[in-house]
């Protein structure tokens, strides 16, 4: 019995590495926003309260992934926005063309791109509003981006 | 068997490995908190939104006492050069609906909470006069002689700045609580209990909001 459980628990270990494996975070570390470092603005406080954030700030995004290791494979791509301490913050944006304007939330993923991989780079640029509640955890904050890539 | 086991369980932790080592990609974002801030709009101002706006004219308020009527003690109700009617909080409400005798007056205090909220929980709204109203040739009239009276259109605390009598120094109006807004509709009128020398008598006042 024992040795069953232990052999069950490997398989699972196995089948959730290979359920992971489509996913791919892309490098994206070419990527970059103007400015790098925002101030956040008051907005008014009969605007803000419905609960979409008393703070806003806009961002450019400047993104540029290295696609190589999946040109013309068919799949989705993903803008993630990790979850930190504080409330969630959401980010909004138009974009040039090449990949989709959305809306994502900490600890959520939004579709940018479906389809083949056009090449080895996929770029576009991103004007991204940012909205957050004043409850942080001090004065600053990071707020952490990637990519994911899942193949079809 | 024991070897059997443990051979799937490398291949486990090689693959969370091989999958886990992209974790350094990623981009990032800084942001700094909103600082705190005060809105203070007396009459004609800028929308509350606008963090860089600054307000508009010095708006007058103002009577003429007819001359058989000077000093016979019945009040007379100022009017004022304000134009401004909608609330500038951000939703445009008509908050007072005659602005040519009701002066808007609205104020805000915005702080965020980083660090458990060591800023101030509250600022402090206040109005500060001269002792007198002047002319040009040197005569006064006392400023207690100015009183208004607070309403609000639609607003269950129409008096949340209070109804009061200029009293020559600083006087307190309200608290304003931590990222709240406060406004209401102040009529002006002259309280007209002495004869005085004829002349145009004029005086500032001054509202200000103060976080420590």
């Amino acid at each position: 019995m024992r040795r069953a459980a232990c052999l069950l628990a490997a398989l699972a270990a196995l089948a959730t590495a290979a359920a992971r494996a489509e996913t791919h975070r892309l490098d994206d570390s070419l990527t970059h926003t103007v400015p790098p470092n925002v101030q956040m603005q008051w907005r008014p406080m009969q605007a803000a309260a419905d609960g979409s954030g008393a703070v806003e700030a806009w961002v450019q995004v400047n993104v540029r992934l290295d696609t190589r290791a999946f040109a013309q494979r068919s799949g989705r791509v993903y803008l993630v926005l990790e979850r930190d301490q504080s409330s969630p913050v959401e980010a909004v944006w138009s974009s040039q063309g090449r990949l989709q304007a959305g809306r994502v939330v900490s600890g959520e993923r939004t579709l940018v791109f479906a389809g083949a991989i056009p090449g080895a780079t996929l770029e576009d640029q991103l004007s991204m509003r940012l909205r957050a509640q004043t409850d942080w955890q001090s004065d600053q904050r990071r707020l952490n981006f990637h990519f994911e890539f899942d193949a079809d | 068997m024991f070897r059997r086991l443990l051979a799937p369980r490398s291949i486990a932790a090689l693959m969370l490995i091989a999958v886990g080592s992209p974790a350094a990609f990623g981009w990032s974002i800084s942001l700094n908190q909103a600082s705190r801030r005060v809105y203070l709009h007396v009459g004609n101002g800028a929308p509350a939104g606008n963090s860089n706006a600054t307000s508009g004219p010095i708006n007058v308020v103002r009577v003429n006492v007819p001359a058989n009527q000077v000093g016979n003690g019945v009040p007379q109700a100022m009017t004022s050069n304000s134009t401004q009617s909608t609330s500038l909080q951000g939703d445009g409400y008509a908050t007072c609906l005659t602005p040519a005798s009701q002066l808007l007056i609205g104020a805000s205090y915005q702080r965020n909470n980083a660090g458990g909220g060591s800023a101030p929980m509250s600022a402090t709204l206040r109005v500060s006069s001269p002792a007198v109203l002047t002319n040009t040739n040197g005569d006064t009239i006392p400023i207690s002689e100015i009183s208004w009276t607070v309403s609000a259109q639609g607003s269950p605390v129409p008096n949340v700045i209070p109804a009061g009598t200029f009293n020559g120094g600083s006087q307190f109006l309200a608290t304003i609580p931590a990222n709240t807004y406060i406004e209401n509709c102040h009529s002006f009128r002259y309280a007209n209990s002495a004869r005085r020398a004829a002349g145009t008598y004029t005086a500032r006042v001054t509202y200000t909001v103060t976080s420590p």
